[in-house]
């Protein structure tokens, strides 16, 4: 036990997050960009977006360590979402750091990373506008942000933009196998599905999640699984819509939705999103459908969680299903 | 040859074809039928006359056949610049030449055919059965081939999206424009084309052809566009771009060269050396690096620039007039100039390139440093009126070089002063109205309520994005430095995606260039797609979008997913329910289910607003469930939109609910008011009040008044006073009356000597007040007060003149003696001028 307690104390996030731009998993054409960069030097202005969890903070720090190596320290400044980025530090600290003198081998830039900038005010952005300019022969500017439209125009202009996209299912896998070797993790395969289906191409949900698993339960199986990430499964709600007849979809419901003890909001809000994306059918329909969850959604809400109203719901749903078929 | 006939034949078979089909599906849809009865007579001819035609033209006019191109030219008055070029390819007797000719004349008689295909899809896609096919099988076909020809897109494809027709064609090198004019070469019709597009097309007799013509067009054409006329010049000018391309790049190179020199030999003799000219070039941005160095340079805008550089200019001429003469393009008067555009386009650029250009030394603040009020005033107040040092003494010998010793001010990012900038913007104007030294202003929203205050004291100079052509020279040149091949067909792809962004497409091409040497139309989509902004939509294009019919058929709703939809709502989720709402019922739905009428879909539509409506009480009230917001999306503008989505009738409205909900509160408050003064004497709440005495009160305040003039105004005071009622109350219930009790026009009948004498009356006796409790302020109609930039400024800047608009507007609005009233100009005198502008407008009227 004592050999397990050692191997938790660091989240295994942080422990196998990737340091260098080789190790990380994903999006090859732009890693393969920034590897280009990272040999070459004369670094643009960038932002990358994308989903949370799929190596955009993390692509970036390898991308500045790999640039500066050992001058990583003085020459790197790196601003979050948890630091004060208001106007005023964009004006001063930024700023200065723009201007500060640094030594660095011909073609490396000192880097300022403003990491989950779409939290950045406009002000602050709009301040930022002249100084990627006027201070770009010795300072470029990455920024990290799951929303690009969150980032004034200006700003666009000015930066490379890099889209990172959804981690595959396999890529998740791989990494998730090479750290259950790494961590001696018992597993089933069953369990490593689990673990991917929930983390939807989040690779740091993965992780935590398989982490979470091992802490609590040792064997990664499906059951084990689910029971630490405990929401309905997408599945089967898809299961219970889809079903033939209003009959089955109840058995469904009741069996393995309600007797598990999920909570009616769970339900209906996995509804919610399953029916959006549910291409199955067409879209008129799926909006009539989405319309009858919602509703049912607010009298949850209203303090009505009960199995009747989730019941209802399936029933209007069902005949949705009818009068277009 | 042989093949040429193929085509004729077999568009022949397969116009017949289609057009007993036609008859078929004839009965479904009468207005389209009626259209193309009318193209099919047209049609008929051509189909007859246009084998005729090809071959006159292949044999090279023996005289039998010319005859027949006389008719055929007569009879259907081809339009004058198709002509020509038929001639000239004749002419010329190039077999590639004739090839040219006759596959677009293939497409004549196709365009009949495809008048048919249209008829036949939509009965098609009434059936249901829509053919869904992407364009993956779209022929290759040779580089360039449409060198030279003006494409018109119109309609909705059958099989096909417009824009990716659209990219095909320009990939081909054909250029793309909207709206048919005598140049067009052709025209590709699809479904649903706007009637006044078909009327143009025939009006100008130009050839329409299909989707599937245009497959064979572009299978069927030579590389290089052929030899006809336009191909020919369109070669030309390709050549000569090319030319000039690899010129710039050479001088480019050259001027490197000796800028390197230059700097070598003054490091070898101990010159001082500029920090930047130390920087290697591979190590700069290549927006720095290629950034324009002289105005010559700026890609498109001309007329701007050179309006911003007359002004500069003449701007000491003007000073010595004192700004008093407007000078040939008006813009003498001004001592200030105001660039604005969208990013990226080359504002600062121009602004700084002209200064340098006229030897002015610049000083420059942006969003960068802090421009408040007091800083401002410290800092730039000072410069106004100062001289350059590094002017004075570079230019001290050259006696004729008066700008050398002066600055231009740059104030970057205007519309980017926020927060800390207290007051900026209103003492900057001031500026703009006093400074001695020519004061550049750079914005990317002039239209902003708070860039007012620049209204009519700065020259405004508009920047526009550039379009495709002005960028084309100077991004191959760039692809020739940078030694990658740039396909210059693709060009127009990355100005559409950027949306004319100059810098973006450089930084983009930097970017990609490390990885990829060669850009052409087989990455561009990928590249377009990931470069394209991504910005939040403005309210005015969400409707746009959200309204517009093609997102929801089947094949849009497979590109555009729900949740694309979903996400145009949380654009701008407090506007985009009220501006559907504002707008649903002014689309011609195009998304009808069969049978159902507009009114029906206007019904569902509506009925789901209205239940939006209930969701959004839940999220904005006490109780706060946010986590119904994707619901409210779906309720209050997806589903109502996919109702009702189609062509808009109009223009986009701005949502009403704004003005309509603060006149409701202003009524409301009004009405409350009355209620406290007459409850003394009446016994009702505030809706009875209204529903039950208002009208009453009118008659009886008004009436008297209307009818005998001066002499019923003691009945009406005493009636007043019998209710409480101020003077203040009694415009009010005059404003309360709608419909046929509105007293606008009974208002306008009463002669103003009779006005006024009510006034002096009501003010020379005193009155019963009602006293309630106090801290319920009578805020009058017109104290709409907006809390923004320009208030504080102005408060500040008309102190002194406040006290005589309040002695007149005291008299005027015939305020009595009455404690609260007293109160409340003292208010108004703080508040803003707006209330001050009101009254004094009152006093005119």
């Amino acid at each position: 036990m004592s050999k397990a307690a050692l191997s938790l104390e660091l989240p295994w996030v942080e422990k196998y997050r990737p340091h260098l731009l080789k190790d990380i998993v994903g999006n090859e054409d732009t890693i393969e960009r920034l590897k280009h960069i990272a040999k070459d030097g004369n670094m643009p202005h960038m932002i990358i977006s994308g989903l949370p969890g799929i190596g955009k903070t993390t692509s970036i720090h390898c991308l500045a360590h790999e640039l500066l190596g050992d001058s990583y320290s003085q020459a790197v400044l790196e601003l979050n979402a948890s630091d004060d980025r208001g106007i005023d530090v964009v004006r001063n600290q930024i700023k200065h750091f723009a201007q500060k003198k640094c030594h660095l081998p011909t073609g490396k830039h000192k880097i300022i990373i403003l990491d989950e900038a779409d939290s950045m005010t406009a002000g602050a952005q709009q301040a930022l506008r002249r100084t990627m300019e006027i201070y770009s022969n010795t300072t470029r500017f990455a920024f990290a942000c799951n929303q690009s439209n969150k980032i004034i125009e200006p700003l666009q202009s000015r930066c490379a933009i890099l889209r990172y996209t959804k981690l595959s299912d396999e890529q998740v896998l791989k990494r998730l196998l090479e750290i259950t070797k790494a961590e001696d993790v018992k597993y089933t395969n069953d369990g490593l599905e689990a673990l991917i289906f929930t983390a939807e191409g989040d690779m740091r949900q993965a992780i935590n999640n398989l982490q979470s698993t091992v802490a609590g339960h040792s064997l990664v199986n499906g059951d084990n699984v689910f029971k630490i990430v405990d929401s309905p499964h997408p599945l089967i709600v898809k299961k219970m819509i889809l079903a033939p007849t209003l009959d089955d979809s109840l058995l469904i419901l009741r069996k393995e939705l309600w007797d598990k003890g999920y909570s009616a909001v769970d339900i209906v809000t996995t509804s919610f999103r399953v029916t959006k994306t549910l291409y199955e059918l067409k879209e008129p329909q799926r909006l009539d459908m989405i319309k009858e969850i919602g509703i049912t959604h607010m009298r949850i809400l209203e303090g009505v969680g009960t199995y009747l109203q989730l019941a209802a719901m399936m029933a209007k749903l069902s005949t949705h299903k009818l009068s277009t078929n | 040859m042989v093949s040429i006939t193929d085509f004729f034949v077999k568009g022949n078979a397969k116009g017949a074809a289609r057009k007993k089909k036609n008859d078929d599906g004839g009965d479904t849809k009468k207005t389209t039928i009626d259209i193309i009865d009318l193209d099919d007579s047209d049609l008929d001819i051509a189909e007859v006359k246009s084998p005729v035609k090809r071959e006159s033209i292949v044999i090279d006019t023996p005289p039998s056949v010319k005859k027949q191109i006389d008719k055929v030219i007569k009879k259907e008055e081809k339009p004058p610049s198709k002509v020509p070029v038929k001639n000239k390819s004749s002419n010329a007797s190039v077999t590639a030449a004739d090839v040219l000719a006759t596959i677009p004349s293939v497409d004549l008689s196709e365009v009949h055919i495809k008048e048919n295909v249209k008829f036949d899809f939509r009965a098609a896609a009434i059936s249901g059965d829509s053919e869904v096919s992407t364009q993956g099988d779209f022929p290759e076909g040779q580089d360039n081939c449409l060198l030279g020809l003006t494409v018109v897109f119109t309609g909705v494809l059958p099989t096909m999206e417009r824009g990716a027709a659209e990219n095909i064609a320009r990939r081909y090198g054909a250029k793309v424009t909207k709206s048919i004019s005598g140049k067009t070469s052709f025209v590709v019709l699809g479904d649903e084309a706007g009637p006044k597009k078909v009327e143009k097309i025939r009006q100008l007799k130009v050839k329409a052809i299909n989707e599937d013509g245009f497959r064979k067009l572009i299978a069927g054409m030579p590389a290089d566009g052929g030899d006809g006329d336009a191909a020919e010049k369109a070669r030309l000018k390709k050549q000569q771009e090319e030319a000039r391309v690899l010129k710039e790049a050479n001088e480019m190179a050259e001027e490197a060269e000796e800028k390197e020199l230059k700097i070598k030999q003054a490091r070898l003799s101990g010159d001082f050396v500029k920090r930047e000219d130390l920087i290697r070039e591979q190590d700069k941005l290549w927006t720095v690096k290629y950034a324009p160095t002289n105005t010559n340079q700026i890609c498109g805008n001309k007329s701007s620039v050179n309006k911003l550089k007359n002004w500069l200019i003449n701007w000491e001429a003007s000073k010595a007039s004192n700004f008093k003469s407007p000078g040939r393009d008006g813009s003498g008067i001004f001592r200030a100039a105001m660039l604005y555009g969208p990013p990226g386009i080359g504002k600062t650029t121009a602004a700084h390139l002209i200064a340098k250009d006229l030897g002015y030394d610049i000083l420059e603040q942006n969003a960068s440093d802090v421009r408040s009020k007091s800083l401002l005033n410290a800092g730039v107040k000072n410069a106004l009126d100062n001289m350059s040092v590094v002017g004075y003494f570079k230019n001290k010998d050259d006696v004729n070089d008066v700008n050398g010793k002066k600055f231009v001010i740059v104030m970057d990012e205007v519309d980017g002063m926020s927060g800390g900038d207290r007051g900026g913007v209103g003492i900057l104007a001031q500026f703009c109205r006093k400074t001695s030294t020519p004061l550049i202003l750079i914005c990317n929203e002039r239209n902003q309520p708070k860039m007012r205050p620049f209204d009519r004291v700065c020259l405004d100079v508009q920047f526009r994005r550039p379009d495709a052509n002005s960028l084309k020279a100077r991004l191959m040149t760039i692809a020739v430095r940078e030694k990658f091949k740039l396909d210059p067909n693709v060009i127009d792809k990355l100005v559409q995606a950027t949306r004319g962004d100059i810098r973006q497409i450089i930084n983009l091409l930097s970017t990609i260039s490390k990885t990829s040497k060669n850009i052409d139309h087989t990455n561009i989509s990928e590249i377009s797609k990931s470069w394209e902004k991504n910005i939040a939509l403005k309210p005015f294009d969400i409707v746009h979008q959200m309204l517009s019919g093609r997102i929801y058929s089947d094949l849009g709703a497979n590109t555009f997913t729900l949740n694309d939809k979903i996400a145009l709502y949380f654009d701008d989720f407090d506007f985009t329910p009220l501006m559907v709402q504002e707008n649903y019922l002014s689309t011609r739905p195009s998304v009808l289910k069969p049978n159902e009428s507009h009114l029906e879909a206007v019904a569902q539509a509506a009925d789901a607003i209205s239940l939006g409506d209930l969701v959004e009480r839940n999220i904005r009230s006490s109780e706060q469930l946010w986590g119904l917001l994707p619901l409210h999306a779906v309720l209050s503008s997806v589903l109502p939109s996919s109702k009702v989505a189609g062509q808009f009738a109009g223009r986009v409205n701005f949502t009403g609910w704004l003005g309509q909900n603060s006149k409701r509160n202003k009524y409301y408050r009004l009405l409350q008011e009355l209620q406290y003064h007459t409850r003394l004497s009446t016994s009702s709440n505030k809706i009875s009040l209204r529903l039950e005495y208002m009208s009453t009160f009118k008659h009886r305040l008004l009436d008297p008044i209307l009818k005998d003039g001066s002499d019923g105004i003691p009945s009406v005071i005493s009636l007043m006073d019998d209710y409480y009622l101020t003077k203040e109350d009694w415009d009010y219930i005059m404003e309360f009356m709608v419909g046929p009790e509105s007293t606008d026009l009974l208002l306008k009948k009463i002669p103003s000597t009779v006005k006024s004498g009510f006034t002096r009356k009501y003010n020379s006796t005193t009155h019963p007040v009602a006293i309630y409790r106090a801290g319920v302020s009578t805020t009058g109609s017109t104290t709409t007060v907006k809390p923004d930039f320009e208030d504080v400024v102005d408060a500040d800047d008309s102190v002194p003149a406040t006290d005589d608009t309040e002695d007149g507007k005291d008299d005027d609005l015939k305020k009595d003696k009455l404690i609260k009233q007293k109160k409340a100009p003292v208010k108004r005198k703080a508040s803003s001028t707006a209330t001050k502008k009101g009254a004094a407008k009152k006093k005119k009227a």
